[in-house]
């Protein structure tokens, strides 16, 4: 286990590496024209871009780059949004937005699809399955954007039930976690109903297993059959949809994220990119990229305490 | 007995041909069949032409490809068209108009009463009812439902029957036009993520050993990027426009394909019938393209349908963040983002690419489901 877990780390961080000589490297290839005021004296932008090594080779510039990042977290310079600024510092208080509402969107998302696809599995062929199935089909299909608009109109401007924007500067969490409510809900619709999906097709298939028929005729009630055997063995296939999952939760943040004015990574990135920020881009992409396997790496990782055939020493 | 260990005695090689005979002197046929035979495919198309959902959702999506071509044509407005006098109009449609929907009006909250019969402000007719009257400060105040065509000066035989927007562009050509440019997004990305999986999978799994160990590897690394990050980098290096759109789509799109095909190879390509096609000298090409790639098919399509809703998304996703085709091309997703920024003034302005965008995709969603059971094998002949 020990061996695997290390195997998984070294992976995660030769994939963060990755990302960050890519996308430096995309970076430099772009144009950029970091001077805004075109009257900037040609001394001044000299010693700038001497500082920043703009001026270097582009692998020599890649190598501060890397050894900057290593040795003292320094991302570089933000030359749009808040010129000047420290890259690490603009984002630093941009993190926990970000976490706290991809984590509560993909926690919430589990207990729910969980129940929908029970439901709808326990009461197959029913009016209840055949609402629920379509409800599921147009979850999976609709995207977050677009719920975030709808009930973003409908339940904040028409039925005014919901803040319209995040209420980022309140000091009640309860306040916070209201206005949070809509960004929530729009990007853990299409979760809910993944994992309802998978969840029904699954335990349909075991609950016509012959192996829930023994434990039947061993006495068990059809409650205790269901939730012992039937469930949790219904569990496995889903848990491996959860990083995909993740994959799009974080994805569909950015957009959501500056729907709701969120103050978060995602909307940080948005801005960055649209002004064309590109320090702060790549700062960003890292970030996210990073958030992203860490939570993967856990994913991973935590299959072996779901379940135990997968327990294994690194052998695929 | 003849010994095959010595060479054969002479006289048995000179006997002429003349005394040999047939032992059987009539021909042997097998019996013919009696009935037509359906072949896989034939037999998926017959279960998917039974099924209800898949029948629909491929109706609405000819209509809505057909529909992308014809419509911005027949508008009468281009999709770059602009008017700046009739910018914001709300949707008007001939017919629906009469019964009160789509017909054009809009209610303009808190104007001043007595502005009312100043004609350069409110032109003739088009003030059509006081919704409410109210005073405050003093002044009497009014909620007034205008007819936003005539308020706004435009000949009231235009109809513009999903709005127009901030530049007074008409909306349903560009949106028709934005749904032509997404599903061309949308076909081709898919098309050459299939090519580049195909080709990449077959190699891999056809050759196996060092070959598919280096090229299992090199697409492992790559599939452990984040998707939206490679996207957004890629788009950032291309700059804005369709093709770049495209190819920010194939960085990472095609590792799906050329697992599944990989997978396919090694189940099939130890077969008896390879083999014997090895054995009578079929060459690797033909042996990879003709002999063991058809069996990959059934999968590979329902694959690329449900690739289509995703690139779709990816799409309108990309021009959320700023990052779509460049203005003043239309696409569903630069629609749905230029409406979301004036949502709740003009909410028209996102209702008609949000429809769209969420039909198009459930009815994509749904056909693939449909294609993915007419094409699974253990249900042949079900029906």
């Amino acid at each position: 286990m020990f061996k695997y877990i290390l195997e998984r780390f070294g992976a995660m961080l030769l994939t963060l590496f990755l990302v960050m000589v890519l996308s430096f490297m995309i970076i430099r290839l772009m144009p950029m024209n970091i001077f805004e005021n075109p009257e900037t004296p040609p001394e001044v932008q000299k010693k700038l871009e001497d500082e920043l090594h703009l001026n270097d080779p582009i692998p020599v510039q890649l190598f501060y780059f890397l050894k900057n990042v290593i040795t003292d977290l320094n991302f570089g310079t933000s030359v749009k949004i808040r010129p000047g600024a420290d890259v690490f510092s603009v984002i630093a208080d941009r993190i926990p937005p970000t976490v706290m509402l991809n984590l509560l969107s993909l926690f919430i998302s589990i207990p729910l699809g969980l129940i929908c696809g029970t439901v709808a599995a326990l009461k197959r062929n029913t009016w209840v399955d055949n609402l629920i199935s379509f409800l599921i089909v147009i979850f999976i299909s609709v995207p977050s954007f677009v719920f975030a608009s709808l009930m973003q109109y409908s339940l904040t401007y028409i039925w005014p039930i919901f803040p319209t924007l995040y209420d980022a500067t309140s000091p009640q969490l309860s306040i916070r976690l209201w206005s949070m409510v809509l960004p929530i809900l729009a990007l853990a619709l299409g979760p809910i109903a993944t994992i309802g999906r998978y969840l029904r097709g699954e335990l349909i298939e075991n609950l016509s297993s012959e192996y829930l028929l023994l434990a039947r005729t061993k006495g068990l009630t059809r409650a205790q059959a269901t939730v012992r055997h039937a469930f949790r063995n219904s569990l496995i296939p889903i848990s491996n949809t959860l990083i995909s999952l993740l994959t799009g939760i974080m994805g569909g943040s950015l957009v959501i994220e500056k729907m709701f004015a969120v103050p978060g990574m995602g909307g940080q990135l948005v801005d960055a990119i649209k002004a064309g920020d590109h320090f702060l881009t790549v700062a960003l992409l890292l970030f996210y990229s990073a958030t992203s396997l860490v939570t993967i790496l856990i994913v991973d990782l935590s299959y072996g305490i779901i379940d135990p055939r997968i327990r294994v020493g690194g052998t695929k | 007995m003849i010994d095959l260990k010595k060479p054969l005695p002479q006289e048995l090689i000179d006997l002429p041909e003349s005394d040999f005979q047939m032992v059987q002197s009539e021909e042997i046929h097998d019996e013919k069949f009696q009935t037509k035979p359906i072949g896989f495919f034939k037999d998926a198309m017959i279960r998917l032409s039974k099924s209800a959902v898949a029948v629909t959702s491929f109706t609405i999506i000819v209509l809505i490809i057909l529909s992308s071509l014809i419509v911005p044509n027949i508008t009468g407005y281009g999709y770059r068209q602009q008017n700046i006098a009739a910018k914001d109009l709300p949707p008007r449609i001939p017919l629906l108009e009469d019964i009160g929907i789509a017909d054009g009006t809009r209610v303009l909250k808190n104007r001043k009463k007595e502005a009312l019969s100043d004609t350069s402000r409110y032109p003739e007719g088009s003030v059509l009812e006081i919704v409410r009257e109210f005073e405050a400060k003093g002044v009497a105040m009014v909620d007034v439902k205008v007819d936003a065509y005539v308020y706004a000066g435009v000949p009231t035989d235009e109809y513009h029957w999903f709005g127009t927007d901030y530049l007074g562009r008409d909306l349903c050509t560009r949106l028709f036009k934005g749904a032509r440019v997404s599903l061309i997004i949308a076909f081709v990305s898919v098309v050459t993520n299939v090519i580049i999986g195909v080709i990449y999978g077959a190699i891999s799994g056809y050759y196996g050993g060092k070959v598919d160990i280096v090229m299992t590897h090199f697409a492992e690394v790559l599939d452990g990027l984040p998707y939206v990050v490679v996207t957004i980098l890629f788009m950032l290096l291309l700059g804005a426009g369709i093709t770049s759109l495209i190819l920010a789509m194939c960085v990472t799109g095609w590792i799906g394909t050329s697992r599944l095909i990989r997978a396919q190879f090694f189940r099939f390509k130890e077969r008896e019938y390879v083999l014997a096609a090895r054995t009578l000298g079929v060459g690797d090409i033909a042996l990879i393209f003709r002999h063991i790639l058809p069996n990959c098919v059934g999968p590979l399509i329902t694959r690329a349908m449900i690739a289509i809703p995703g690139a779709i998304f990816s799409e309108s996703f990309l021009a959320y963040i700023g990052l779509g085709i460049a203005p003043p091309e239309p696409s569903i997703g630069i629609l749905l983002s230029d409406g979301q920024n004036v949502l709740l003034q003009y909410p028209y302005q996102t209702f008609f690419p949000a429809v769209l965008i969420s039909v198009l995709m459930i009815a994509f969603n749904m056909f693939a489901n449909g294609l993915r059971d007419a094409l699974d094998p253990t249900k042949r002949g079900e029906e």
